[in-house]
């Protein structure tokens, strides 16, 4: 059999890709790599190619990356950027503040598309200031600018003589052309992009020469592609590769596997504006009840930690004393009591004045995570007497009931770094996510509201923690969320990329920072 | 025979009408919301404004049935408009696909007529023998046997384990015959067990009979009487596998990363891109009737019953 194998495979050779390239992979194309537009640009591509002013690292914490160093004004609302004198664009052309006010100018031209951002929607104009130095008006202060300056999108920068001669990005680019570490060599459609090293670029040059993408759709074919040896690199959230998976690669010798620190929360959100999660006791009660250790254990292997919060302690502004609603099913069977949720004799479920304790979940039916986590809620609620009905949805309805309002209880993920705590808290208070709908029967909401409000003003630290303090802390009191567990990224890579690094945000994955051993 | 050809293809006419009616309708009932999924895919949050203008983006803020006759103006002059997704025109990116399912297809259809013939000839030569067993068990694991699970065992086997192909990617033959196998396999079995069938059922016939009365050599009679008749329903058979197959690929080169034009439209439905669906659901209609029009061409010359039949009718 093995003189036969041997044969065959010497009868046949199937390109393998460079020995000195990264090989991943992803569900779809790169997309034009657009700095300044979404769909169908990938955000991992994105990363590599285009650079931010300021970098998001662990814990939080803003570094400077294109821009040396930066001021802001006592009022909050000029941000006076001074960028690094040696950075080029792949195509040889001097990035300077001209090309950072035409990149900003561009992402103005086209505000309606990104106006839902808080940055974009307070900048009032850019001001060169002297060849290197670039100064950023701001209509009010909001002191989340220099954490949203850190996104992927869509404020990177790309070469002035790469955009379009008329009209703006929004339309479509010449070319890709960034001061990443990386740049675009080939892209076919369907099956693959690759991206080679940038000649021009400033820092540490990344020690592989080629990172190869390979279209692979189906995370099961990708694990299988790892095994063999197409690919040699999977990175990344729900959808790159199962726990089951992960978990085997865990325990094989010829694998590195690492996760990230905690990136953002599973987080279910119930609604305090209908009931019976309408009443205080019910919500607590469901907090008591699920058993978020074995969630994590048995389901996610341990690669995810039980959530006590709706917030990591590594989150800004989250690392607060706030008191876990630990696994009790006791506790929750005598909150349901006092609040008058009783069980009659002969019944499994309870009841208050005739009204049974039903409750409906809501989780996204292709999510195989949301399922089973749905289904051990379930049968923990079952125990204390609340009946839970599981409604599965198609993609776009799961997410028009979140922002309807249209369930009891909802998976509602928060959005991770660096969008945790600010753009997440602020998203609460329009109707376009399940936070806002859920906390619409809080007494309490206004408040939240207005503190939301101040602290995205605020100037001020100390300020701003008490603020966040006050809003975490009434969401927790009055449980209007079920937090489930903490998500890690997971990555695995073969021992020849040397050991793996995880980055700081969902949407960087350091590339760069791999050195063969 | 050609008016025959030109009566068909000109029913294909309101055939496509009445489904494009069906798939854009249908489709706006599921209750589905391609502005939703669009806005979700690009990580912006929904809100009134950003709803109503992705709907505005998507030509989804005017009324049904004008969005319908837009549409339909459109594909007349062959424009099935641009994906939600991709923003690129629809008919250049399943065009671009479509060859890469076609080529995978084509080997899947070599392969089935390829392996169930002989198996099947095999079979009824040796009825109630072990290699009639083996066939019927055969036939019974493929008309089970999921072909996504078919094709994971597959890549496990022969790129993982004995790593004589290449698990996923696109290329010549050696890329091909897994993904194809894995399409083939149920069509295959089904069609081993048919011709298993209709041969015994040939051999019973009385020209057969005849046929040997005659002192008609052995070979002669299981050629050009039991085989050849045996073959018919098989024809006809062929005409829906190639349906199977073109529909096999759908699942099939998502996991084997094939870029072919199953994998481009399993990913439009789960984004909701209805331009992608339809221009899709219009085009896999065309492929049906066509393959089915040849296959009936096919049975007038190889059955003269058929053909003659429908000449004296005439």
């Amino acid at each position: 059999m093995r003189l036969l194998s041997l044969a065959f495979a010497a009868m046949i050779s199937f390109p393998a890709w460079s020995a000195n390239s990264i090989n991943f992979s992803w569900s779809v194309n790169a997309g034009p790599l657009n700095p300044h537009q979404t769909n169908p640009n990938q955000m991992y591509a994105q990363a590599m190619v285009y650079e931010p002013l300021v970098r998001y690292a662990r814990g939080g914490k803003v570094t400077p990356w294109l821009a040396e160093k930066w001021q802001i004004s006592a009022d909050g609302k000029q941000y006076t950027f001074f960028l690094r004198e040696d950075v080029r664009f792949s195509n040889g052309e001097q990035f300077d503040a001209a090309a950072v006010k035409a990149n900003f100018d561009q992402v103005l031209a086209n505000i309606k598309k990104h106006s839902w951002l808080g940055l974009i929607k307070q900048l009032d104009r850019i001001e060169v200031v002297d060849q290197f130095v670039v100064r950023l008006h701001m209509k009010n202060a909001y002191y989340p600018t220099l954490q949203e300056l850190t996104l992927v999108r869509p404020v990177r920068f790309m070469a002035p003589s790469a955009m379009p001669d008329e009209g703006h990005t929004g339309n479509g680019i010449k070319q890709p052309v960034g001061t990443g570490p990386w740049m675009r060599q080939e892209s076919v459609l369907g099956q693959k992009d690759v991206f080679v090293r940038n000649p021009y670029y400033w820092g540490e040059k990344p020690a592989f020469e080629q990172v190869n993408v390979p279209v692979i759709p189906d995370p099961n074919a990708r694990a299988l592609a790892f095994e063999s040896g197409t690919i040699n690199l999977i990175y990344g959230f729900e959808g790159q590769i199962s726990p089951d998976t992960f978990n085997r690669f865990r325990h094989d010798p010829r694998f590195s596997t690492d996760l990230s620190e905690p990136l953002s929360t599973r987080v279910l959100a119930m609604n305090t504006n209908q009931s019976p999660t309408r009443e205080l006791a019910v919500r607590q009660a469901i907090n008591h009840a699920v058993n978020r250790e074995a969630i994590a254990q048995g389901i996610f292997y341990g690669t995810e930690e039980a959530a006590p919060s709706l917030f990591a302690r590594n989150v800004p502004y989250a690392d607060l004393d706030l008191p876990a609603y630990d696994y009790s099913l006791q506790k929750a069977a005598e909150l349901l009591e006092s609040a008058g949720w009783k069980v009659l004799k002969g019944d499994q479920y309870r009841q208050k004045n005739g009204q049974a304790l039903n409750v409906e979940l809501v989780y996204y039916g292709h999510d195989a995570n949301q399922k089973a986590i749905a289904e051990v809620i379930q049968a923990n609620l079952k125990q204390v007497g609340i009946n839970i009905a599981l409604a599965a949805e198609e993609r776009s309805r799961f997410y028009k009931r979140q922002k309807n309002g249209e369930f009891d209880i909802i998976f509602n993920n928060t959005w991770g770094a660096p969008y945790d705590p600010h753009a997440f808290v602020s998203g609460m208070r329009t109707p376009s996510h399940a936070d806002y709908e859920a906390q619409l029967g809080l007494k309490q909401k206004s408040d939240i509201d207005h503190w939301i409000t101040q602290v995205l003003k605020s100037q001020d630290d100390s300020e701003r923690q008490t603020l966040y303090s006050s809003i975490l802390t009434t969401l927790h009191e009055q449980a209007v969320y079920l937090p489930v567990t903490y998500l890690r990224v997971p990555g695995v890579a073969k021992k020849e990329l040397g050991p793996l690094k995880m980055g700081a945000t969902v949407f960087d994955i350091p590339f760069e920072s791999f050195k063969p051993e | 025979m050609l008016a025959f050809i030109v009566r068909r293809l000109m029913l294909l006419v309101p055939m496509l009408l009445g489904v494009s009616m069906v798939i854009f309708f249908v489709l706006r009932l599921s209750g589905a919301d391609p502005a939703m999924s669009y806005l979700r895919s690009a990580n912006i949050p929904p809100t009134d404004q950003a709803i109503a203008q992705a709907e505005k983006d998507l030509g989804l803020d005017k009324p049904l049935p004008e969005q319908y006759v837009v549409w339909l103006t459109d594909v007349v002059q062959l424009d099935f408009g641009v994906s939600y997704m991709t923003r690129r025109p629809v008919l250049d990116e399943i065009l671009y696909y479509l060859p890469a399912t076609l080529q995978l297809a084509s080997l899947a259809l070599l392969l089935t007529l390829g392996i169930s013939i002989p198996l099947g000839m095999w079979a009824a030569r040796q009825r109630d023998k072990w290699p009639d067993f083996t066939v019927r068990g055969l036939a019974f694991l493929g008309v089970s046997i999921p072909n996504f699970w078919l094709g994971f065992m597959l890549v496990l086997l022969f790129s993982v384990q004995l790593q004589w192909l290449p698990p996923m990617g696109y290329g010549d033959l050696e890329y091909m015959i897994l993904p194809a196998f894995a399409i083939a396999f149920m069509s295959l079995c089904i069609n081993a067990r048919l011709l298993r069938t209709s041969m015994l059922e040939a051999q019973g016939q009385r020209y057969v009979l005849y046929a040997r009365m005659r002192g008609v050599s052995e070979r002669r009679v299981e050629n050009a009487h039991v085989l050849r008749n045996g073959l018919i329903p098989v024809v006809t058979a062929a005409g829906m596998h190639i349906g199977e197959l073109i529909g096999g690929s759908l699942v099939v080169e998502s996991i084997f990363g094939w870029p072919g034009v199953g994998r481009y439209a399993i990913s439009a439905i789960s984004n909701n891109d209805y331009p992608i669906i339809q221009c899709f659901t219009l085009l896999m209609t065309v492929i049906f009737v066509v393959c089915n029009l040849i296959i009936d061409i096919l049975y007038a010359w190889l059955d003269p019953r058929v053909r003659l039949g429908s000449e004296a009718s005439a």
